[in-house]
């Protein structure tokens, strides 16, 4: 199998499967990853923010999303976002909302139910005395938030949050049902047109070991520095 | 300057921590609050600035009702510092962000102006070296003065003081308790929560002996000294006095 194992198939799709494929898998991980974390923050603010309702809507929404496969909602968001989009607008047919706007929604919905709960435990394990002393000079609720908890917060949970963006790192590649050339759908493309089944998964396997053992390194390094400053 | 009037606090509705307190501290003024634990006193201190609520009677600080729905108390709170037994500083900013940070953001200071602020109350407390450190950086002791310089940077008409030395090495306790009898000399307007009776005996006005969330005692500093009237802030004294 070795022996007629086909380096230049590789060798000529990299810009393509570079440039257009992990392009669109590195803005897809990216923008979801932001939207998840800003969303996953409110989320979690509205869980720990002691108003029943909110807490309860909240807290609903993510077990809700995390009892549905990832791929299952990626497909079914697909099909459905341009009817929502017709009933909210009254059009009279569908909206389009293409692939990519479809994908990131889904994705933002998804990894916001998961970073919430990350979140959340990085505000609990702000102790009680720090809201307490921001209360006590002065500063509002949503300045506590903004200036002493967060970003506490955030600094005890980064480690945990990079690990679960390297998840939805490779996660993204589930956009394969909705057939976007992202990096694996890119592969997969060369694959099926050259016949290369085997050089082409190996290498996006490959490629994907390599870029998510490298940044969990980086993650395993920042603990440590962390753990330090602290 | 600060008016407690038949206080009750419940945690639940079982346990009373703060069974119909009556006080008040006037300007210039300073109480040592002290008692057993689980007396209620930090329950009753942190009542005065409203970071506990309270079921029962009012409090009213400089003229304004704490536990009035309609008061403003982010406000209200900026104009009375406080001091934890933790510190509880902000250990994400380096010192003089620490007593920057509500200056600009409450009070509306210019980043300047609260610098400066900031600069001559880390010198007033003799840690001026260190404003450019993290607060893990620096011993209890420095932490506790930072501390109560981060609450003088608001210009507060009142200090709370929650067991600000409760939480430290003993070869710390004087410069923290050496800054607070500063303070008071000043002229500061003071509640203190503490045991340090050497320190109440030094710059106190008045002691309030609390137990079992009641004020069992509230008298001249002299007078309490001298003989106190209940037999539990007697025994409580002999107790804390024998060592």
């Amino acid at each position: 199998m070795i022996g007629n194992f086909d380096f230049d198939v590789i060798r000529r799709a990299l810009p393509y499967l570079f440039f257009e494929g992990m392009r669109f898998t590195l803005t897809l991980t990216a923008l979801s990853a932001f939207g998840g974390l800003v969303f996953g923050t409110l989320i979690a603010m509205m869980r720990l923010s002691g108003y029943r309702l909110l807490a309860r809507v909240a807290g609903l929404y993510v077990d809700f999303i995390r009892s549905l496969p990832l791929v299952l909602v990626i497909f079914w968001f697909y099909f459905l976002v341009p009817y929502i989009g017709q009933w909210l607008t009254g059009a009279s047919r569908p909206i389009s909302v293409g692939a990519f706007a479809s994908s990131l929604i889904t994705f933002i919905a998804f990894e916001s139910a998961y970073f919430s709960e990350i979140m959340r435990a990085g505000i609990q394990s702000i102790s009680r005395g720090q809201p307490a002393a921001a209360n006590a000079l002065g500063l509002t609720y949503g300045q506590t938030m903004r200036y002493v908890v967060l970003p506490q917060a955030f600094r005890n949970m980064l480690p945990v949050l990079l690990t679960q963006t390297i998840v939805l790192f490779q996660d993204t590649s589930l956009v394969y049902v909705l057939s976007i050339t992202d990096f694996l759908g890119a592969a997969s493309k060369v694959a099926q047109r050259d016949g290369r089944l085997v050089e082409m998964y190996l290498f996006a396997a490959l490629v994907y070991f390599v870029i998510s053992s490298i940044a969990s390194i980086g993650v395993r390094r920042l603990q440590a520095r962390i753990s330090i400053v602290r | 300057m600060i008016e407690i009037n038949h206080v009750d606090k419940w945690y639940g509705p079982s346990f009373q921590a703060l069974k119909d307190c009556t006080t008040s501290v006037t300007k210039g003024e300073v109480v040592v609050v002290c008692g057993p634990s689980g007396s209620g006193k930090s329950t009753l201190i942190k009542c005065v600035n409203a970071l506990e609520p309270i079921q029962g009677g009012e409090i009213i600080l400089d003229g304004i009702k704490v536990n009035d729905p309609k008061t403003d108390l982010p406000k209200l709170r900026s104009r009375v510092g406080m001091v934890f037994q933790h510190f509880e500083l902000f250990p994400h900013l380096r010192i003089i962000d620490n007593l920057c940070l509500a200056q600009e953001k409450v009070l509306g200071r210019k980043h300047e102006e609260a610098l400066a602020k900031g600069k001559k109350l880390l010198d007033r407390v003799g840690l001026t070296e260190h404003a450019t450190k993290f607060p893990a950086q620096l011993s209890g002791g420095q932490q506790q003065r930072v501390a109560i310089a981060r609450a003088l940077a608001m210009d507060p008409i009142a200090m709370l003081f929650d067991e600000p030395t409760s939480a430290l090495d003993p070869e710390m306790i004087s410069e923290v308790l050496d800054v607070m009898v500063d303070l008071a000399r000043d002229g500061m307007t003071m509640m203190v929560v503490t045991h340090e009776m050497g320190f109440a005996n030094k710059v106190a006005d008045r002691v309030i002996f609390m137990d079992r969330g009641e004020i069992v005692e509230d008298a001249k500093k002299t007078d309490f000294f001298g003989k106190p009237r209940s037999d539990r802030a007697q025994k409580f004294l002999s107790k804390i006095l024998q060592h």
